[in-house]
């Protein structure tokens, strides 16, 4: 009963955003004998919250980066307390800017909430070759890759890289999901891909509901 | 056209509607490929707005890659003595590469400022990799830099302009972005700055205040000179600036600034272009004359009449969502898009593509949208 109380306060410091309160909490579970990965286990709960306040206006963008940040914090207080067991994630992306196109704000935004919502993220930067994205996917068999693109001139990567990966067999092993403001529904449906993000948030649930 | 173009910023009824799309993108992509279409080979950018019927709009001046008030009529800037600005190209000045990367250093007597460019997609411009602002200390370095720094009038630029031009088009100049946007996408970068605002909200809100300054010295540098509109190029999207920073930030910022722009017998607008759902309900409260951009779905967030519903009576600047402008879209969404825009939009509108032509859109359809213009001018 009293974790059950101590776990609701650091529930409450990460959804309020307070560094402070939440870092002493978490010190405090360690000293009761509560293992790391529990902890942990509490603050994904408590990115739920978060993630849930953003579906309904509350909370903005700017927000779940700051949410981001208050649990980097946190996680600092527990690491050294990892047995080694809890590092589990919930699914690997491979993410990449394609080539010809070296936009990077909005695929910035989307790997940061894909950390904090537990996933492994391999960033490939922007800028990317398909011959270098299906090499990525060939060497860390993802659960899903992650395309981003600006510029109209570079949306044709998209059914190249989905030609490529059926070609090395490796097409219906990866969830592929795109975005960027010049990305319509009709194109992406048409490139083969499995789904269109509108937005960094968007992609985060489209990718939970995957994995 | 120059009567046309005042007859928006006055508010004047029964002048015919102008297009005049941003096309400078799309023509120097082609140009530096070798795939302008035959038609206008040879030919320099004016020259092609000519043959497409429609008035220049972003043609003035020399191209000045890396300046924080690049394109369209901007300021000379001057840095004070003692601040040192040293500029180099990694790949050096004679060679190219596709890394090429821009690396600019202020170094003054209180630290030194670093910032890291990259050349973007097609080698037309340019953007940060790395930011000046890094930490509190770097905030002070650039309050020195910007304390010493003074604004100038380009006349030898608008001599060179009115020469090519004469009063075919009003002149519209630029200003900075507004503090919070300068900072996001200007000098220190999303992630930071929504960082450094949540750990030092009075550090930077002063720091807020220190740009604005800056803005107030650049209007201040426009007083008396033939400029009819002042841009701020805040490149506004939601996500990066949310309603909480909208209202604490931006709303404050013009309600201050836009009486001094007023003052001086001009008007302002603002670059918006990205998702602007949650901004355009407030965007009334700022005092701004118009906004350019605007971006509609489907490749913005917002319908042709939520725009209508948040501006207002603000002027638009552009409207046609740059997808449409690509072979892919269907033409009869486009002349859909057009006539319903100019129905919700006239007289306050100067249509144009929000907000620019695709280096891979089709230029035919800027005669299409002209034709829907002088149908629509017939009518009036």
């Amino acid at each position: 009963m009293a974790n059950e109380e101590l776990f609701s306060e650091i529930k409450s410091a990460l959804v309020e955003f307070d560094v402070d309160l939440l870092k002493g909490k978490a010190q405090e579970a360690l000293d009761q004998g509560v293992e790391a990965e529990e902890i942990i286990s509490v603050l994904s709960e408590g990115m739920d919250v978060v993630g849930e306040k953003y579906q309904a206006g509350e909370y903005f963008v700017t927000s779940l980066i700051i949410a981001g940040e208050t649990m980097k914090e946190a996680l600092e207080v527990l690491e050294p307390h990892l047995s080694g067991r809890g590092g589990v994630k919930r699914g690997k992306i491979v993410m990449a800017t394609v080539a010809g196109d070296i936009h990077d704000i909005g695929k910035n935004i989307f790997t940061t909430l894909m950390g904090t919502a537990g996933f492994e993220v391999i960033d490939l930067g922007v800028d990317v070759s398909a011959e270098a994205i299906v090499a990525a996917v060939k060497e860390h068999s993802p659960d899903i890759l992650g395309l981003s693109a600006l510029l109209t001139t570079n949306l044709e990567q998209f059914p190249l890289i989905v030609e490529m990966l059926e070609k090395e067999g490796l097409r219906s092993r990866v969830k592929i999901v795109v975005g960027g403001a010049t990305v319509t529904d009709e194109f992406a449906e048409g490139a083969g891909v499995d789904a269109l993000a509108k937005s960094a948030v968007e992609g985060v649930n489209i990718c939970k509901a995957w994995v | 056209m120059y009567e046309e173009l005042m007859a928006v910023y006055e508010k004047k009824k029964g002048s015919p509607l102008v297009f005049q799309p941003r096309l400078r993108h799309w023509y120097d992509v082609n140009f530096n490929a070798g795939t302008l279409p035959e038609r206008y080979h040879g030919m320099y950018l004016d020259e092609v707005y000519g043959d497409l019927g429609v008035p220049p709009r972003e043609v003035w001046g020399p191209r000045r890659i890396g300046s924080e008030l690049s394109g369209y009529f901007a300021l000379n800037a001057v840095d004070g003595d003692d601040v040192e600005v040293w500029t180099r190209r990694l790949s050096g000045y004679m060679g190219e590469s596709e890394d090429d990367y821009v690396i600019t250093e202020y170094r003054t007597p209180v630290g030194t400022l670093r910032q890291v460019q990259r050349y973007t997609e097609h080698g037309t411009s340019l953007m940060n990799v790395e930011y000046y602002l890094k930490d509190l200390d770097d905030l002070k370095v650039f309050e020195y830099i910007l304390e010493k720094r003074s604004y100038g009038w380009d006349q030898s630029r608008y001599k060179w302009g009115k020469v090519r031009y004469g009063d075919a088009i009003p002149l519209r100049a630029n200003l900075e972005r507004s503090p919070v946007m300068w900072l996001i996408v200007g000098i220190m970068g999303f992630k930071k700055t929504v960082t450094m605002i949540w750990r030092h909200p009075e550090e930077m809100k002063e720091f807020m205040g220190v740009l604005e300054a800056e803005h107030v010295k650049q209007i201040e540098a426009y007083r008396g000179k033939p400029v009819a509109e002042l841009n701020f190029g805040d490149n506004m999207h939601h996500d990066l600036c949310p309603p909480p920073y909208f209202k604490e930030y931006v709303i404050p910022f013009y309600q201050r600034v836009m009486p001094l722009v007023h003052a001086q017998g001009m008007v302002a607008s603002s670059h918006f272009d990205g998702y602007l759902k949650q901004l355009l309900p407030l965007v009334g409260e700022t005092g701004l004359d118009g906004l350019e951009c605007v971006t509609p779905l489907p490749q913005g967030d917002v319908t042709i009449e939520e725009m209508k519903e948040g501006m207002g009576d603000m002027f638009l600047r552009d409207g046609i969502p740059a997808v449409h402008m690509c072979p892919w879209t269907p033409v009869e969404t486009l002349e859909s898009h057009v006539r319903e825009l100019m129905e919700a939009f006239y007289p306050r509108l100067i249509l144009g593509i929000s907000d620019l032509l695709p280096a891979n859109g089709d230029v035919e359809r800027i005669r299409l949208v002209k034709e829907l213009v002088d149908e629509f001018n017939a009518e009036l």
